[in-house]
């Protein structure tokens, strides 16, 4: 009668009805699996091992290669090698369906659900009870099932809804609500709580805390500290795509912590030093807000300025970005340059000297199956030269081949696609097609994500180099670190308004943690 | 904490939404109540203007004349549901009518010796169309430009210069004749095909993968879903139907020719019919109950313009503006949600939109 | 790369090979094959004679007009855009046409308001799709049906017919200095003109980057919309050009013929290498495959074997071309899944990055 499998080896004593939920405890470990994507590496000999009852969290900066661990375990990306051992027997050849069936299940950072199907349904996707008919699907019995799995994890919704009209809150505890109704004992939460609100953040850890009692082996992933050290059993560390340091719940400490996940390096790294810019303003944004996204954002960017954008994902700044640069409406006044800019679209931004570094390149940025050259060149089309209406593609070749290398793209050639070119190297290409416009102000949107150290250490450079030859800067990131590092100020930005203004030398992590988290008192 | 009551019949895999939406919006969801009232007017308002619109005989006309495309706009909904297309249906419809329809001239088969044929010859070509899509990764549409390329070369070699005239009397009997006051023997396939596929997309594995792949084939094949197999069985099943249909148009029209399937433009009526039934081409969304009272409607509306005094040149042109109906419709309830989702003030986007409003 | 970046970019700037030239030059062999194949025992490429009608080159007057709507049709496809009224709209703009000379319009400016008239529709349905946000592929396909019974409706029982013979001539059946066929001229032309547009101007790089990923097209700063539009205004402006020359050649302007050409266009555009969904092929591509196409029919007839035949050819050799590029590009291609993600749709497909971001 009940939805799970009969032949799962994880559940006991899971009939209808049964409140109980006791689970066969899994010891599931990873013994130095290595991984690599196009020659970076995400995972290079990293062991960690995962016990029943605990909840043990991954931190590191972006591109440690945490979720790319997760991943690996739940069968999602074949590892290059390595051992998967659960409790003793090694696993072979995963699939997330094969994955599924071994007890282990990975509620992604954004959610898998299909849209248009309802939660009920995306609740037994694959694992459909079958009705008495030979291919019938027996509908009650989903509809029974389903109210008990909702109820467990807190989701008090109604069935029928179609998952697109979830919020991301209840589109996760749905994915929970998967992992169970897929008799999974350990259950991975890649990032969960960046889009979520605190309280919504406390239903999941309350959930989290409850599987724990009932010997679930539970994995976590996220970037607020505080968060990892209220909620934690372990933290394992990664950096650079290996284990540095792994932490008892007692033994942990918010400094130990960021030591060890950004490393000596930002110690040795001093803050810039730079006399506060007396120059003229080039963008002046008021009262800027669209209905849902943000509301009331001032700000103002001087030349040769670089401004932080701090942050939560989903906090707003992407949008009120591109409210600037175009892309979207939003009320309120913009002045570029001294002149107010109405009509704002991105072929006019680009005209008047108004950039902007779109947040995720592979869908926004890049063109993955056309030349390095013209993928430099396409933010610039109007003005390439020409000979009456006919390009001049040895100039424009010319153009592309000086634009990458001020930023130092490496390549075969420029004719390759830029698909087959690195995450830092791609990122490099789009920073010389930018620059190529010749900003007078520049919107970067997470300039460093999916990038490896050594073009990290480059775009901070370029942006540098950038903002001593007096292009105003507007930088978003999610990585405090950086911020610290390059900005000159920086505003935090929580649900969409603004909540604080440091600059100089108040811009510490500490400062830009808990005002990215809401927190506006000291 | 909520527990659903049991449902009682609709899943709300149509599309719907909770009870708090406006009865405006409710209406226009129900595609098919919608597409019912709108025949109804069609057919009073042209009853009114000539009476013998609305009598039996022609009703029973029209009937029989709708089904061989809502057959083929049944088959056409199952692969539009994986995001897919099949041009090639005229293609088979037009081999099965040729093919069948020189058995029966020469040999005097029997229509129902002719069933299994019509159906074994649609699988086999829409098995051609699937292995293409899946395995050679080429388009739908591609794929099935091309095999409607050769299907209806081979229905012209099947013909030759000749054409199917003479079928044994049991053929005409059940393509125009009626097995009640009215009621045309040829409803009857129509309405049990489109039963039947209802049932089997609501109510089994097979159905509901079809329409976790439409909407998402990466998340169906996490859930372990076996895409490939779901995809060809889609084009398998609407090749199938497409024969049917052939037959089904063999037997009404009581002739077949080498352009059979060609000339009625039911090729893209049949896409047609999906659209204005609901169905729409990103797939994850729509039935097929939608599609057979759409080409119910087509058909009435045809109809009704030819009796109302428009040309019947133009009968094309009301296709074509009730399909932009249809379309824009189709875009303003998609659209619908993402604006609510907006204005409820959920401050983080839900990163599934179906029909992504950009 | 850094300080060689220069030298290697001016020595590899020639060295433009890529799976696209690749295919082009393929489908150049195919062609050479296919007219040595059909001239082994043919008596001549040029026939009875240069210009005489039973030439190969002669034979263009058969399938010249398809390719010309094949390369107006081709610049929708290269923005991930289709239009599937081409066809309706050459026959339209022929009766349109015809028509007007009928009623005593002078027959040059009947064809030049024909064709005014076609882009100006084209224009009406490059907006509804592209402000409306509509599939291009539902609403050429109502375009297509309104389209042929407006065409129907105006030509009334009775197609026109009967043209000057110096229009008949020009853009019909008449040659250059005795052998080069006039359509062929015009073609020519038009397919000078394709080539440069698609691969020689702002409005074609941005049109291609459109159809690769016309999100990022928008990031990058490229009028998206404005894109779309014009290249169904050149779609349907090809489209009636084509149905100039169809009446000339027929001397009728009947409008059965251009829908039946909707097919064979796009088939010369898919063969000729241009990716359905936009962004990838060359120009050049599909003239060839218009001409491989175009002379495949006349050279089966020629070797005795039937017209059917020669459509299944099609047919296969469209499969059967695309399948091995399909296996060809399996390593760089978009898996089936991606593309599945979706077809002419609202939101368009944009290519998945190589190494996924890593966190």
């Amino acid at each position: 009668m009940t939805a799970a499998p009969a032949s799962s080896p994880s559940y006991q004593g899971r009939a209808s009805g049964n409140e109980d939920w006791a689970v066969t405890p899994a010891r599931l470990e990873a013994r130095s699996i290595s991984k690599s994507f196009g020659g970076a590496f995400a995972l290079k000999a990293v062991s960690v091992t995962f016990e029943p009852g605990e909840i043990h969290t991954l931190c590191g900066a972006n591109g440690a290669g945490k979720s790319t661990l997760l991943k690996v375990m739940a069968g999602i990306h074949a590892p290059d090698s390595g051992e998967l051992i659960l409790n003793g027997d090694h696993l072979r050849g995963l699939t997330p369906r094969i994955a599924q069936k071994h007890g282990v299940y990975l509620v992604p950072q954004e959610p898998t659900l299909m849209g248009p199907l309802s939660a009920l349904e995306n609740l037994f996707v694959g694992i459909v009870p079958r009705g008495r008919l030979p291919f019938s699907v027996d509908w009650k019995a989903m509809e029974r099932s389903a109210g008990r799995f909702f109820e467990q994890v807190g989701l008090d919704i109604d069935p029928r809804l179609p998952a697109s009209e979830l919020s991301i809150a209840q589109q996760q505890l749905l994915e929970c609500a998967r992992a169970l109704a897929h008799s999974c004992n350990v259950i991975f939460f890649d990032e969960p709580t960046s889009p979520l609100t605190a309280h919504e953040a406390d239903v999941l850890f309350g959930l989290m805390r409850q599987l724990r009692e009932r010997d679930f082996t539970l994995a976590f992933i996220s970037h607020r500290l505080d968060e990892v050290l209220a909620v934690s059993d372990r933290i394992t560390v990664l950096r650079d795509a290996t284990v540095v340091a792994g932490f008892d719940a007692g033994t942990a400490t918010r400094a130990k912590l960021v030591e060890a996940m950004v490393g000596h390096a930002i110690a040795d790294r001093q803050r810039r030093r730079r006399a506060a810019p007396d120059t003229e303003t080039v963008l002046e944004v008021t009262g800027l807000s669209a209905p849902g996204r943000f509301s009331e954002i001032d700000f103002a960017v001087r030349k040769g300025e670089v401004l932080g954008l701090a942050g939560l994902v989903g906090s707003g700044r992407t949008e009120i970005a591109e409210s600037i640069f175009g892309l979207r409406s939003a009320t309120g006044r913009v002045v570029l340059g001294g002149k107010p800019f109405r009509h704002r679209s991105p072929a006019a931004s680009i005209r008047k000297g108004l950039i902007y570094l779109p947040e995720d390149r592979g869908h926004n940025g890049v063109f993955a199956n056309v030349e390095l050259a013209r993928n430099i060149t396409a933010a610039v089309v109007p003005k390439l030269q020409r000979d009456g209406p006919l390009l001049r593609p040895a100039a424009e070749y010319e153009m592309a081949g000086h634009a990458a290398e001020r930023t130092r793209v490496v390549a075969p050639s420029l004719h390759v696609p830029i698909k087959s070119l690195s995450g830092g190297n791609q990122q490099r290409a789009m920073f010389s097609r930018w620059l190529l416009a010749q900003p007078t102000v520049a919107i970067f949107d997470e300039p460093t994500r999916g990038v490896d150290v050594s073009a990290k250490e480059d775009i901070y450079q370029i942006i540098e180099a950038i903002s001593d030859g007096g292009i105003a800067i507007v930088m978003i990131s999610s990585e405090l670190e950086e911020l610290v590092f390059v900005c000159d100020r920086v505003i935090a930005i929580y649900e969409g308004r603004i909540v604080a203004e440091v600059a100089g030398e108040d811009i510490t992590l500490e400062k830009l943690g808990t005002l990215a988290v809401g927190e506006t008192a000291e | 904490m909520a527990v659903s009551q049991s449902l009682e019949r609709m899943p709300a895999t149509r599309g719907t939404s909770p009870q708090r939406a406006s009865a405006l919006r409710r209406l226009a969801r129900r595609r098919e109540l919608l597409l019912v009232i709108l025949t109804l007017a069609v057919f009073l308002v042209t009853v009114a203007v000539n009476s013998g619109f609305g009598q039996g005989g022609y009703i029973a006309f029209m009937l029989a004349d709708a089904m061989p495309l809502a057959i083929l706009a049944v088959g056409q909904t199952i692969v539009c549901l994986v995001r897919g297309i099949d041009l090639s249906v005229a293609g088979t419809l037009g081999m099965v009518a040729v093919a069948t329809g020189f058995l029966a001239q020469d040999y005097g088969s029997s229509v129902w010796l002719m069933l299994p044929l019509a159906l074994g010859i649609g699988i086999g070509l829409g098995f051609v169309n699937g292995l293409f899509v899946v395995f050679a990764r080429i388009p739908p549409i591609i794929v099935t430009l091309g095999t409607l390329i050769v299907y209806q070369g081979i229905q012209e070699l099947i013909c030759g210069s000749q054409t199917v005239q003479t079928l044994p009397p049991l053929y005409a009997k059940l393509g125009n004749g009626d097995f009640l006051p009215d009621i045309p023997y040829m409803l009857i396939p129509g309405v049990v095909v489109t039963s039947v596929v209802a049932l089997l997309l609501w109510r089994t594995a097979w159905g509901r993968s079809l329409y976790a792949v439409g909407s998402s084939a990466e998340a169906a094949f996490r859930a372990g879903i076996r895409v490939n197999w779901v995809l060809i069985s889609a084009y398998v099943v609407c090749g199938m139907l497409a024969g049917l249909g052939g037959l089904a148009f063999l037997v009404h029209y009581d002739s077949a020719d080498s352009q059979s399937g060609l000339s009625t433009s039911i090729n893209l009526s049949s896409i047609a019919a999906v659209l204005i039934g609901g169905t729409t081409l990103t797939g994850g969304k729509g039935g097929v109950v939608g599609s057979f009272i759409a080409a119910l409607f087509l058909e009435v509306t045809t109809q009704a313009v030819i009796v109302l005094g428009v040309p019947q040149v133009w009968d094309q042109a009301a296709v074509g503006v009730l399909l932009l109906a249809a379309i824009l419709v189709n875009r303003y309830q998609a659209s619908g949600y993402s604006l609510r989702q907006a204005l409820a003030g959920s401050r983080r986007r839900a990163p599934i939109e179906h029909g992504r409003a950009q | 790369m850094n300080a060689a970046t220069d030298t290697q970019a001016r020595q590899l700037r020639g060295r433009r090979s890529g799976s696209d030239t690749r295919w082009v030059l393929s489908l150049v062999f195919i062609l050479a094959a296919e007219l040595v194949f059909f001239n082994l025992d043919v008596s001549s490429f040029w026939g009875g004679g240069w210009g005489s009608s039973v030439s190969m080159l002669g034979d263009g007057e058969n399938f010249l007009f398809t390719s010309m709507i094949a390369l107006g049709v081709m610049f929708v496809i290269f923005a991930g855009d289709i239009d599937l009224s081409v066809g309706a709209m050459s026959g339209f703009a022929g009766v349109m046409m015809a028509e007007l000379h009928l009623g005593g319009m002078n027959i040059w400016l009947a064809v030049v308001v024909a064709v005014l008239v076609a882009a100006l529709i084209g224009l009406i349905q490059g907006l509804v799709i592209a402000y409306f946000k509509l599939e291009s592929l539902l609403v050429t396909l109502a375009g297509w049906f309104i389209l042929q019974s407006a065409a129907l409706a105006w030509e009334g029982a009775v197609p026109p017919a009967g043209f000057p013979g110096k229009f008949k001539s020009l853009l019909g059946t008449g040659t250059v200095a005795g052998s080069v066929p006039n359509q062929l001229v015009v073609f020519a032309v038009l397919a000078l003109l394709a080539t440069l547009i698609v691969h020689r101007t702002r409005f074609g790089r941005q049109l291609v980057l459109v159809g690769h990923n016309r999100d990022a097209a928008g990031y990058a700063g490229v009028r998206v919309s404005v894109t779309r539009v014009r290249a169904f205004v050149l779609s349907a402006t090809f489209a009636a050009i084509a149905g100039m020359c169809i009446a000339a050649t027929y001397n009728t302007a009947d409008d059965n013929l251009g829908p039946t050409l909707l097919l064979p266009a796009i088939t010369a555009v898919v063969l000729g290498g241009v990716d359905i969904f936009g962004g990838a092929g060359l120009v050049p591509g599909v003239i060839v495959a218009s001409f491989i196409l175009g002379w495949l029919t006349p050279g089966l007839l020629q070797d005795g074997v039937s017209d059917t035949w020669a459509s299944i050819a099609i047919g296969v050799l469209l499969l059967g071309s695309l399948t091995v590029k399909g296996i060809a590009d399996r390593g760089q291609g978009a898996s089936l899944r991606d593309r599945l993600r979706g077809r002419f749709d609202t939101a368009a497909p944009s290519s998945p990055p190589t190494a996924p971001d890593t966190t």
